[in-house]
């Protein structure tokens, strides 16, 4: 595939491009279903093909085919900047701004215990089912719903600056949703084992039997937990909650081709613009974000970008202070950068690469906090975990978010389950009356599969680490007002 | 890739062994050329072909994909559906390949168009540059992609069923931006040749020129005119949650106990057709089933819910599979007639990120965009900054007072009129 790759991009040189970088991608996903006692669905997919990328004429062409053949590969390399002489028609009179990267020969592996290809598929129908067994076991579920998914991205990456880069990387992720239903309405509760860039080890190490009766019971608790009440709350959020809080009111916010307009036509645009950068007063002093695409685990951790950029840590906000964004080699010039924070990535060898976020997440306190503590020290507030409903503003800073199971806190204690519990904030406004995060002992990452963005739209998939944390006097309830 | 697919489809049903198989096979051209700041940002063509096998030995079954077309590949993805199939539980719930005589059933659908499939790089480009131009001209930005895809999907089973249709589609957005404000426009069609890319590109440019400098607004309840794209919105996520029948019979969804019932206001109706020229539909399902010409909402009352095969039998009810289209009862009421009639209220050029944040209601949340503008005493006066509503779709669409005519708008295959609805629940505002 490396040849091929590299054969493509000679082919665009030789067509005109001034770069060229060309991507064979081979995927395989195992996806299996079950509804109750059923096995809904089992699918093993493969796709592959190539993409690539051209620079011709100061403008931007891509052509991608499914089509593996050497001749095929041509045309398509040829398409490219084909594509790219018509983009040359409205250009940047500025030309293309592309940061400088060595060329790196590199091999990246996602170390796998238990290739999860190779379990057989027996064992995993087998847990699956024994889970729905233990969910509607509990009088008042009705319904279980079940899924696994194990996916492969075989990667080759050639440009024309000389990266010829190779990756591999394995994705498991489990999950189930117990349904319970009354007379009034129906209500659900979930539980995974999140989503890590690791083998069906990962899988083997999550108690997703152990836990299946706790959940099925909070799925029927869920029916008759307390409305939501309405005003300002104290909130304790768990790792499983504050990823997709993260994900939507930071992660997005902080890529560098939003702030730049250039996702205007879709996804929106960032409040969190670069005359803004080193002043944004983003949180409280406790909040460092720090994103990093060499986390063991992380779904964003795959050695190099699209772009042939080594994964980076680094903070884009430092005790509460904007101070970087995630950006990729087009769009780094912009705010100075000589290089790339290697942040730019494509879902499919169909796609163009685009910025997309790193494993990005709140780094713990660093004075000893457990959650009890957490919890103890909340007069009156509510306790979230997992994700629910989720909307912000294109320029990400009205937001409303929901949560899968809710807790009052009362005196220090956490109570009784609350139902239907919203809150909104302005971002800057939420993330400022953050006072308090455990320590590095409760630090969870927690993976996100299915963030869209680009146009035509991409999916994409990163890792959101935190430990629990607290959040001053926030607006709850409004939704149901 | 008529012949190719055929050719392709029958060595992968000689190949299997399992006693049923279904096969189908994709072919798809998309293009996509995509502005930021008045010059191309992406330019992207894609040409992908994919085969998807489904093997059933009795009850159990199993499916595999590969877009590897060699003849050990085709032979290693039925092998795999095959050993799924093999290990797989028996499913109470498989049903048999759909019958050949089936494709009788099929709506005679129009929805491929050669302009659309031949439209290249640089006539899009050509056409983009110059509204560019124009919108730059007023000192103001032009974002926004332009996207054709010619797509062919052929299906093919053990009981004899061939099945093919090809189509194409395309979708022009565009959003201009100023110092303080935005506009936005859309146009979708089968055939290129009906998109007039410099209107659509005026109109956002219009909306952006009224939206600039926005002040706030307290939230609260108003009067508001939904634009086809924000009331489509609307409409989709509504139906996604409640229509679904094994869910709803199993009281899962806000519709549970209420086929039948006059739910909705009188107002609302909306069916599936797939052979609609202005918004054609698939006529067959990834299965070969025919796609349903059916009404799912006539006048308030819910009339169908969707019905796998499975689930019809067991019911006693007709298979309608999911909805080919969806497509909502206009009216004549103008725009401008629906703003003269409001004291005071909104005028929504679209919604962004809605949610579900109770199904089972259900309630919605989401955010107002690209153009919000205050009602006074029939007229439009100012724009305003950006809302989030959080509302009852049950109570919304029965309060919906006017209706304009329809107009083509989103990803899914949807004809929705402009609306009138009283006193739109807004929970809070943005900054900008």
């Amino acid at each position: 595939m490396m040849n091929l790759c590299l054969y493509a991009v000679d082919v665009a040189r030789e067509k005109g491009a001034t770069y060229a970088d060309c991507r064979a991608v081979r995927f395989r996903n195992q996806r299996l279903a079950t509804e109750d006692h059923r096995v809904a669905s089992v699918s093993d997919a493969e796709s592959a093909g190539i993409g690539v990328r051209v620079m011709a004429d100061g403008a931007w062409g891509f052509a991608a085919s499914s089509n593996l053949g050497r001749e095929q590969a041509a045309e398509t390399a040829a398409n490219a900047v084909e594509v790219a002489h018509a983009s040359a028609l409205a250009r940047n009179p500025a030309g293309i701004r592309w940061a400088d990267e060595s060329p790196h020969s590199d091999v990246f592996r996602t170390p796998v215990k238990q290739d999860p290809f190779k379990v057989p598929l027996e064992q995993k129908i087998e847990l699956l089912l024994a889970i729905s067994k233990a969910v509607l076991a509990v009088p008042g579920v009705k319904k279980c719903l079940g899924g696994m998914l194990f996916k492969t991205e075989h990667r080759w990456l050639a440009n024309s600056e000389g990266s010829r880069i190779e990756s591999w990387t394995c994705t498991s992720n489990a999950d189930y949703e117990a349904t319970a239903v009354d007379a009034n309405t129906a209500k659900t509760r979930c539980y995974e084992a999140y989503p890590l860039n690791a083998g069906y080890e990962h899988i083997e190490n999550t108690p997703l039997l152990a836990e299946a009766r706790r959940v099925g019971e909070e799925a029927v608790a869920k029916l008759k937990g307390r409305p939501c009440p309405v005003g300002k709350k104290d909130l304790v959020l768990h790792p499983s909650h504050l990823a997709l809080t993260m994900h939507e009111s930071i992660g997005h916010a902080t890529e560098l081709d939003r702030v730049l307009g250039m996702e205007e036509s879709l996804a929106g645009s960032s409040f969190a613009t670069i005359d803004l950068l080193g002043k944004l007063r983003y949180g409280s002093p406790l909040m460092n974000i720090v994103c990093d695409n060499t986390l063991p685990f992380g779904l964003a951790s795959r050695g190099y970008d699209d772009d042939g950029v080594p994964g980076q840590r680094w903070h884009v906000i430092r005790d509460g202070i904007l101070v970087d964004y995630q950006s990729g080699r087009e769009v780094c010039p912009a705010i100075g950068a000589r290089r790339s924070r290697g942040s730019c990535r494509a879902d499919s060898w169909a796609s163009i690469p685009i910025v997309r976020q790193s494993n990005i997440g709140l780094a713990p306190g660093t004075k000893p906090l457990s959650p009890e503590d957490l919890i103890a020290g909340t007069d009156d507030g509510i306790y979230i975990e997992g994700m629910g409903s989720f909307s912000i503003d294109q320029k990400r800073q009205n937001f409303q978010f929901g949560g899968d199971c809710f807790w009052e806190i009362k005196k220090g204690k956490k109570g009784g389950m609350l139902k239907d519990v919203t809150y909104q904030a302005i971002t800057t406004d939420f993330w400022g009356s953050l006072d308090a995060v455990c320590d590095g002992r409760f630090w969870t990452p927690y993976g996100v599969m299915n963030c869209g963005k680009g146009d035509p739209m991409q999916i994409a998939q990163m890792t959101h680490g935190s430990a629990p944390a607290r959040f001053r006097q926030i607006n709850v309830g409004g939704a149901k007002r | 890739m008529n012949q190719a697919a055929d050719e392709v489809l029958e060595q992968v049903l000689k190949l299997a062994s399992a006693e049923s198989v279904v096969a189908g096979l994709y072919g798809n051209k998309s293009a996509t050329t995509r502005l930021a700041d008045n010059v191309i940002t992406q330019n992207i063509q894609c040409d992908r072909t994919g085969l998807h096998v489904e093997c059933a030995y009795g009850q159990r079954h199993g499916g595999a994909s590969t877009e590897d077309f060699s003849p050990e590949a085709l032979r290693a993805t039925v092998q795999r559906a095959e050993a799924i199939a093999k290990v797989s539980p028996p499913d109470p719930e498989y049903m048999p390949p759909v019958e050949a005589a089936e494709t009788s059933k099929y709506a005679r659908v129009q929805a491929y168009y050669k302009s659309t499939e031949n439209l290249g790089p640089l006539a899009k480009a050509e056409q983009l540059a110059a509204a560019a131009k124009n919108v730059q001209a007023r000192n103001l930005r032009l974002s926004g992609a332009y996207s054709n895809w010619a797509s062919c999907r052929v299906v093919a089973n053990s009981a004899g069923l061939r099945a093919r249709h090809a189509s194409t589609d395309a979708d022009l957005h565009a959003t201009v931006l100023g110092p303080a404000g935005s506009g936005w426009a859309e146009m979708i069609s089968n055939d290129t040749a009906a998109i007039p890319v410099a209107d659509v590109a005026g109109k956002a440019l219009d909306i952006a020129v009224q939206a600039q400098n926005p002040q706030p607004l307290e939230a609260g309840k108003y009067d508001v005119v939904l634009s086809p794209a924000a009331a489509g919105e609307l409409l989709l996520f509504t139906f996604w949650c409640g229509f679904e029948a094994k869910a709803t019979d199993e009281e899962r969804t806000y519709l549970r106990g209420r086929l039948g019932q006059k739910v909705f206001g009188e107002a609302i109706t909306v069916r599936s057709d797939p052979a609609d020229s202005r918004c054609p539909g698939e006529p067959f399902q990834n299965d070969g089933m025919a796609s349903a010409t059916l009404p799912w909402v006539e006048r308030g009352v819910v009339k169908n819910l969707c019905y796998t095969r499975y689930w019809a039998k067991k019911q006693g009810k007709e298979a309608t599979g999911w909805p080919a289209n969806l497509l909502m009862d206009g009216g004549k009421a103008s725009a401008g007639e629906m703003i003269a009639s409001i004291e005071r209220g909104l005028l929504i050029t679209r919604f962004w990120y809605i949610r579900h944040v109770d199904p089972m209601v259900p309630l919605l949340t989401g955010m107002t965009r690209d153009g919000l503008f205050l009602i006074e005493k029939g007229k439009v006066t100012r724009p305003v900054q950006h809302m989030r509503f959080n509302e009852n779709m049950v109570d919304v669409l029965n309060r919906v007072e006017m209706l304009g005519p329809v107009a083509r708008t989103g990803e899914y295959p949807m004809l929705v009129p402009a609306l009138k609805v009283r006193n739109f629940n807004f929970t809070s505002t943005t900054k900008f």
